[in-house]
């Protein structure tokens, strides 16, 4: 068996479209037509989506090949064959959308250059290529896929109760297309700072500091219970001739659903399992990606393979419903597309066996639970005590974490559960809910320094 | 068809029901580290409870989840003033009231007092 390496980026080469060099930056942004970047808001106004942390995650290289705003061409390809134009795999329409009346004021046209800001601050340029108009239903729709089209795995139509697409929806109705470059570095708040890694510096920690040649990607939008940790500790057994060397947790950041855990706590959560030893910190790592999650199931399994990809993981593991909310889909719809493909979605066979596809390995994993007759947490494909299984509910450690029950070490850590706690106190509320939404939206997680823009 | 409610019982609901004929019915999860009591909700009283609170639902071992605190309070003290399970009736007297305090629930839930 030949030794794995870590695979290339996609696309074969890692974006960074950030201007360090402050005189550059400036010289880029004189004369440009300056923008403030607004959230994405349901009717009701509470913020589901920042483009900001879209622009962060294009220009540091998470998202790579993927320089900025999709033209008009490049959205019909991701949405009809999760194509870019280049041909590479990428799943999410990305889009810098902007309502009518900004629009017309901005008074902006292809060929000119915007000066996004951020907080008041010079944040980044945007060097506009199209301008075009979208129908937000129809995109969102196409997004996901529908029963009649997807058959395959879409179990039902979406609708505004599904998070991603009510984010899709509730976009403005013009588009403008471009690169994005940052030329002000946003500096991370705690606790982000301290887990910031993008792909070019987390490819270099892996290879030069961790010395792993081998490392499985873990997605996260948790707080882990036991149950993730047993996942994260039993997919890493695979690997070539020996297990993989290490685990990267990737927590997506952002706005998320009602009744999720804050941002903040799922990142220390984490922390937590390498800190106080349930897997050691030379094989366990925990970063970020700035994303506001679609949920979208298949479709988001492609984005965290990408992601991974990117920040040099050789392994992605993938468990049932993943990044799923509601059974919009079939619960197998990723491990299926990681299978045997999804032909309706432009996968004839596995998005890693396609031209132009990913590298990274997928390890499709199914169930941990507690069974009472083997005294320990079992692996459903290993367990033969179906009946006598107790399961890792979600809902049901939800329900247990607001009523102020301390669980047991068999389903939360102490020192996990305590973060919890932790962030809990800070907002008032342990879970995501719409007075969390907005203050985050508010403080973002960066501060953005101040620079003085020249006159041109 | 039935569903199910679990009310978990830490050290000072285990104390209200001791010696009652509640301590029967007491499960054990997780190798013993969690105890519960079970209530069954018909199909009629479930469908109530789903449609009282927006997020509730059912999840696949047929459990009413995501309940708000406020109901699982009130269903646990008609349990340990019933001494029995079958109080869901009781409950859902107490409907408006619960949902009320239900809302505030969006805004703030209190901590637990334990050191961090």
């Amino acid at each position: 068996m030949a030794l794995l390496k870590m695979p290339p980026p996609h696309g074969g080469e890692l974006v960074y479209r950030v201007v360090k060099k402050k005189d550059f930056a400036e010289s880029m942004a004189a004369g440009a037509i300056e923008y403030e970047l607004k959230p994405t808001t349901t009717p009701d106004g509470v913020p589901i989506r920042h483009v900001y942390r879209e622009i962060m995650s294009v220009c540091y290289g998470f998202f790579s090949p993927v320089e900025g705003s999709m033209t008009q061409n490049e959205l019909e390809s991701v949405l009809k064959e999760r194509r870019l134009e280049n041909g590479w795999v990428f799943p999410y329409p990305i889009l810098f959308d902007i309502s009518e009346e900004d629009l017309k004021a901005l008074d902006v046209k292809e060929g000119d250059r915007l000066l996004l800001k951020l907080k008041g601050q010079p944040f980044a340029v945007m060097d506009v290529e199209e301008i075009y108009k979208i129908d937000p239903e129809d995109v969102a729709t196409r997004t996901f896929g529908t029963p009649e089209k997807n058959p395959e795995v879409v179990r039902k139509p979406f609708d505004a109760k599904h998070p991603g697409w009510l984010i899709y929806r509730c976009m403005n109705p013009y588009v403008i297309a471009g690169k994005w470059t940052i030329i002000n570095e946003p500096k991370f708040k705690e606790p982000y700072d301290r887990f910031w890694l993008p792909p070019a510096e987390c490819r270099a920690m892996i290879k030069n500091v961790k010395k792993w040649r081998t490392c499985i990607a873990h997605q996260t939008r948790n707080v882990p219970h036991v149950g993730h940790e047993m996942l994260m500790k039993c997919a890493a057994f695979t690997g070539d001739v020996e297990p993989c060397h290490g685990i990267l947790v990737n927590a997506i950041i952002g706005a998320k659903r009602r009744g999720d855990y804050p941002d903040e706590a799922i990142l220390e959560g984490h922390e937590a399992v390498n800190k106080y030893g349930y897997i050691k910190p030379s094989r366990h790592m925990v970063t970020f990606t700035l994303w506001d999650m679609r949920y979208g199931n298949p479709i988001e399994s492609l984005l965290h393979g990408i992601i991974r990809q990117n920040m040099g993981c050789t392994h992605h593991m993938f468990g049932r419903d993943h990044a799923a909310v509601g059974d919009y889909y079939d619960m197998y719809a990723t491990q299926i597309l990681w299978t045997k493909g999804i032909p309706s979605f432009g996968f004839d066979a596995p998005p890693n066996e396609v031209d132009k596809g990913l590298k990274i390995l997928p390890q499709n994993m199914a169930e941990f639970w507690y069974c009472p007759v083997c005294g320990e947490i079992a692996y459903s494909e290993s367990c033969g005590h179906t009946k006598e299984k107790q399961k890792f509910s979600g809902s049901f450690i939800r329900g247990m974490v607001a009523e102020g029950i301390f669980p047991p070490k068999v389903i939360f850590r102490p020192e996990v559960y305590k973060v919890i706690v932790k962030w809990w106190k800070v907002f008032g509320y342990p879970f995501v809910n719409k007075k969390y939404l907005e203050i985050k939206n508010k403080e973002l997680e960066v501060d953005v320094p101040p620079m003085e823009i020249p006159k041109a | 068809m039935v569903y199910y409610i679990g009310l978990i019982l830490d050290e000072k609901r285990l104390e209200q029901i001791k010696g009652t004929p509640l301590e029967e019915k007491v499960q054990s999860l997780f190798g013993g580290q969690l105890k519960m009591l079970v209530v069954e909700v018909p199909e009629d009283k479930a469908n109530e409870i789903l449609k009282a609170f927006d997020r509730a639902r059912i999840d696949s071992r047929g459990f009413l989840e995501d309940l708000p605190v406020a109901f699982k309070r009130a269903l646990f003290e008609e349990v340990a003033k019933a001494k029995s399970l079958d109080v869901i009736d009781k409950v859902l007297e107490r409907l408006p009231e619960i949902q009320e305090a239900a809302k505030k629930e969006d805004e703030y839930i209190p901590p637990p007092e334990i050191e961090v």
